[in-house]
């Protein structure tokens, strides 16, 4: 027998439960939709993929250690670790090797994915689930993970502000940059730290795949709306804000699984904008 | 405005060698550039006459000689080819223009957020209008004069184009050249061109560089003292006399 659907009524007796978890979604959402404009401009999608994969073996890693080693790393510092190694992968002059940077990336997914498997291979005893990692399966979010995400989420936001013209004329004219003296190579680690930042926040209190879907949804809906990119920044960090709390209300409604529901809700808005631009367009 | 050959001068190439992974490509390049002179770099596809740009730029490092700067730090403006820019982002005219403010740009003190210099800099070339406009969505010779202006806007005292009108028909080409020309008596900007267009560059261009790779040869002097060069008219045949 089936239980009945969960009511408002329900949800608001329960909220002081999914609080956190909603503020928590909704922050990180804002911030990886601000980020995730200069992500996909920069057609760096892939990277971020990379990232948030090394994130979830950051977390794996660090409840690995805690187990099995009685060496207590929070899993926020597991996951900017792993991410920094993946960024320094990245980052690396693919040239030199005599290959793409694209090739690297796929080396740092397929490594940090596979590693994140095989670690959790080793902690599924334990309450920390391997598909709660990698799925943003997990419905409850810690007070310090809430306060990480804000944290964190606040500082880099405000840096991506304080340097978003500079990430913009780096990105648009490179050359252009350089030759009035911007610091392009330094613009860019800087933006690949800024996102190795709040991925590795996110990620701990989210799951991979939603923080991955929030770095390039939003954007993706808001730049496909807008066409204007003094509008598409504000606006993609509303999408992805929307898509954290709203995937949370989803999963409470439809029993489905929270990071799944916040992709969904983060792709909504693509949805509904894509069939009315190729119909203009055609 | 004018200026006497007693100013010192913006840029001297000496015994400047250019090439890649310290294999030079070209004799080296001797030559001085002065403030509201009209440069034109000519040379065949793959000859090295961007590499030259870009180690004049300091994109690229040389593989010998030094690119100086007597005049001390000089404003640049470099307009790259057309598939430099990055059509994904829409930015605006005037966003474009403004990109200007970014010399100086530090990560404690980042762009200025004032705009008026960028709109007097898209009225100063008659496109005032593109303002709000995409860059992405204007015409190729729209395009050009919004970078014009952003050289403008950055107070630009050498102007280094690569190609600026190479996808534009004849009669657009002629107006940005008149443009770039007109821009230059006023303000006494220095010009530096690549162009394939002998027509325009003779035109236009007081001093030309001519290099070919090719030959091993490197040519500097006066419009006249170049196309007259055997290297030259051997290489260009009829369109050197045309």
């Amino acid at each position: 027998m089936h239980s009945p659907a969960p009511t408002w009524d329900d949800f608001v007796l329960a909220i002081d439960i999914f609080r956190d978890a909603i503020l928590c979604g909704a922050a990180a959402g804002l911030v990886l939709g601000w980020l995730g404009v200069h992500i996909v401009l920069r057609r760096m999608v892939f990277v971020t993929a990379a990232l948030t994969q090394a994130a979830g073996l950051g977390v794996a890693l660090s409840f690995y250690a805690g187990i099995h080693l009685s060496a207590e790393v929070p899993p926020t510092v597991g996951a900017f670790g792993a991410c920094l190694v993946a960024s320094a992968l990245v980052a690396a002059r693919a040239e030199r090797l005599l290959l793409s940077r694209e090739s690297l990336l796929a080396l740092a997914w397929l490594l940090s994915a596979a590693g994140a498997v095989l670690v959790g291979s080793r902690i599924t005893q334990e309450s920390h689930d391997i598909a709660g990692i990698l799925f943003g399966t997990a419905v409850l979010v810690t007070p310090e993970d809430l306060r990480a995400v804000l944290g964190i989420g606040g500082a880099v936001l405000a840096a991506a502000v304080w340097w978003g013209r500079g990430f913009v004329f780096a990105g648009f004219d490179p050359n252009g940059a350089r030759v009035q003296g911007l610091p392009v190579r330094l613009l860019e680690l800087a933006l690949l730290l800024l996102i190795t930042l709040e991925v590795s926040a996110a990620t701990r209190a989210l799951g991979a795949l939603p923080v991955f879907a929030f770095s390039v949804l939003p954007a993706m809906s808001a730049l496909a709306l807008t066409g204007r990119l003094s509008a598409a920044f504000p606006l993609a960090a509303l999408f992805g804000g929307l898509a954290g709390a709203g995937g949370y209300l989803l999963a409470f409604f439809y029993d489905l699984p929270v990071g799944a529901a916040q992709v969904l809700a983060a792709a909504l808005p693509l949805a509904l904008i894509a069939p009315y631009r190729l119909f203009r367009a055609s | 405005m004018t200026t006497t050959t007693t100013d010192p001068p913006l840029l001297r190439c000496e015994a400047l060698r250019v090439g890649y992974g310290g294999q030079a490509i070209l004799p080296a390049i001797d030559l001085t550039i002065h403030a509201g002179e009209f440069w034109a770099v000519i040379g065949r596809n793959g000859s090295g006459k961007s590499t030259w740009f870009k180690t004049a730029l300091g994109l690229m490092p040389p593989v010998s000689g030094r690119v100086r700067w007597p005049s001390g730090e000089v404003p640049l403006s470099y307009l790259g080819q057309r598939l430099s820019f990055d059509d994904l982002y829409p930015v605006t005219a005037l966003q474009v223009v403004a990109m200007a403010r970014g010399r100086g740009w530090s990560f404690l003190r980042p762009f200025s957020g004032d705009s008026a210099p960028a709109r007097e800099a898209l009225a100063a070339v008659d496109a005032a209008a593109l303002a709000g406009r995409t860059f992405r969505s204007l015409s190729e010779g729209q395009k050009q004069r919004v970078l014009i202006a952003r050289m403008l806007a950055g107070g630009a005292k050498i102007a280094f184009l690569d190609e600026p009108t190479a996808a534009m028909d004849a009669v657009a080409e002629l107006e940005v050249m008149m443009l770039i020309d007109r821009l230059r008596r006023e303000r006494g900007m220095a010009v530096v061109i690549v162009s394939h267009h002998l027509g325009v560059t003779r035109r236009f261009a007081e001093r030309v560089l001519f290099v070919d790779d090719d030959s091993d040869t490197v040519i500097t002097g006066t419009t006249d003292e170049v196309f007259a060069h055997p290297t030259f008219a051997a290489r260009y045949g009829e369109h050197a006399r045309a």
